[in-house]
């Protein structure tokens, strides 16, 4: 009995110590714009591509996926979605097209994060305008990733772009087009998909860079359609009458999501989900 | 504009402290050989200074204070956030009022205040994207991002410091706080089941000298 007794501060003791000094440290927030955040919530984008990349899709299979966006304050109903979402059979992943934040602020990030973690598939972003917020942009490439990046799955690529040019003072430069251009030509996988927070006919979108974007889409063989937030309600069409297809999403408050069925070339079956 | 103000700040109090402090010493050469008790500081005489970390309000942040009755402290702090931490390097500064109704000895030099209650409003400047003049319409967001403010709960160890020669006793002080903000706290307010106490909290360390 003594061993037990003598080593039981080390065994039992130490551990709530660190636990507590540890979740204090945490709670030591500099600012609100402070963007520490524990190794489990940085680098979101990394570890939900690691995640994706161990359970690959074998080619010409179907893909399905979940699309929404603009969860910003809405956090009790990112918890129904993820219950919601957890009980649809058949999806590979989740895509939340901007607004993670509503005030730019990493914590609001990391709880929307304590949400969608609890998802039994991986989910992936890209930055919204309110992300961009106070020093948010920041704040986003710590906790999630980068501004632009592009991943595989299966048989598609996803390219996922910062279009919210109204909060870099429309400077000619975002969505950054090179860049956009260079993920478009690329002729090595079977489809494109573009996915972005500011859809280009909106007036946050920069305009001088609006025909450029929807040129180059209108320009790629393998592009299946264009996805967006912003609005925080679905619709699908072709605002530049130019055979290009452009979906919403629901935002988080709406209760609503939509399933995403991409299969053959180009085919598409858009299922919307009330939760 | 904030940063002269900050810099006028942090130098002044120091200055205030070597005033009072040079005071005595030219009474003692007045050849008196009682120590006579320290004149009443001015009104504009910061009676403490702080020094904490974390509450939101700055990684390293110090200030000065007043107090009345020994229950009412009000400080006027400034902190500073390094780049490492938040894309830009920034300075908030804020006005922290606090209220500690009881005092509970705990020995004649060690004694504790259980509990105070009180709240802080802070002005960050430094940040990237706060919003241009004709960057956004007038309701795009409607939240500030430079004022923040918010409510704070916490406790205060205080320890007699050894008398000075003039008689003069001091006192430092330990204490805690746990606070949110005004935003952490609307989105608890709107998301009583997602959110708890805990993920909204934002804890403060700090040190308080009396003067």
């Amino acid at each position: 009995m003594l061993p037990f007794f003598r080593t039981l501060p080390a065994r039992a003791v130490l551990p709530v110590a660190a636990a507590l000094l540890l979740s204090a440290c945490e709670m030591l927030e500099f600012s609100p714009n402070d963007h520490r955040a524990p190794q489990e919530q940085r680098d979101l984008t990394a570890q939900n591509m690691a995640r994706l990349a161990a359970t690959p899709l074998p080619a010409s299979d179907t893909l399905r996926f979940v699309f929404t966006g603009d969860s910003q304050r809405f956090y009790d109903d990112v918890q129904d979605l993820v219950q919601s979402v957890n009980q649809q059979p058949g999806i590979q992943f989740l895509v939340v097209s901007g607004d993670i934040s509503d005030f730019g602020l990493g914590r609001e990030m990391r709880w929307v994060d304590d949400q969608l973690g609890k998802l039994r598939v991986p989910y992936l972003t890209v930055i919204g305008n309110h992300d961009h917020v106070a020093n948010g942009r920041d704040a986003y490439q710590e906790i999630f990733g980068p501004l632009n990046y592009s991943f595989v799955y299966g048989d598609t690529k996803f390219i996922m772009t910062d279009t919210n040019g109204r909060e870099y003072n429309f400077n000619g430069r975002i969505p950054d087009m090179p860049w956009v251009n260079q993920q478009l030509r690329a002729t090595d996988t079977r489809r494109h998909v573009i996915l972005s927070h500011v859809p280009p006919q909106d007036e946050d979108f920069d305009p001088a860079v609006r025909d450029a974007y929807a040129q180059a889409l209108r320009e790629d063989p393998r592009l299946v359609f264009e996805m967006n937030g912003h609005r925080h309600d679905y619709g699908i069409n072709q605002p530049f009458n130019d055979g290009v297809t452009y979906v919403n999403s629901y935002s988080f408050q709406k209760r609503r999501y939509v399933v995403v069925t991409v299969w053959g070339d180009k085919e598409f079956r858009l299922k919307q989900v009330n939760f | 504009m904030l940063k002269p103000l900050l810099c006028a700040l942090l130098l002044a109090a120091p200055l205030t402290l070597a005033a009072r402090a040079a005071a005595p010493d030219s009474l003692a050469a007045a050849a008196s050989e009682v120590p006579r008790p320290p004149a009443r500081p001015r009104w504009y005489q910061p009676r403490h200074l702080v020094l904490q970390t974390g509450g939101g309000l700055g990684m390293i942040t110090a200030g000065a204070g007043y107090s009345l009755r020994d229950r009412l402290d009000a400080d006027v702090l400034v902190g500073y956030v390094p780049q490492k931490y938040t894309d830009k390097a920034l300075t908030i500064l804020s006005l922290k009022i606090r209220y500690s109704p009881w005092t509970l000895p705990l020995s004649p030099k060690v004694w504790v205040k259980p509990l105070s209650v009180g709240g802080y409003i802070s002005f960050t400047s430094g940040l990237r994207n706060p919003g241009q003049p004709g960057q956004y319409s007038d309701d795009y967001y409607w939240f500030s991002n430079r004022v923040r403010t918010g409510p704070l709960v916490g406790s205060q160890v205080s320890y007699a410091l050894p008398a000075r020669a003039t008689g003069h006793r001091r006192n430092l002080s330990g204490y805690y706080e746990l606070g949110t903000n005004d935003l952490y706290l609307l989105s608890y307010a709107q998301n009583r089941r997602a959110l708890s106490l805990a993920d909204i909290a934002v804890l403060t360390l700090g040190l308080k000298l009396d003067l």
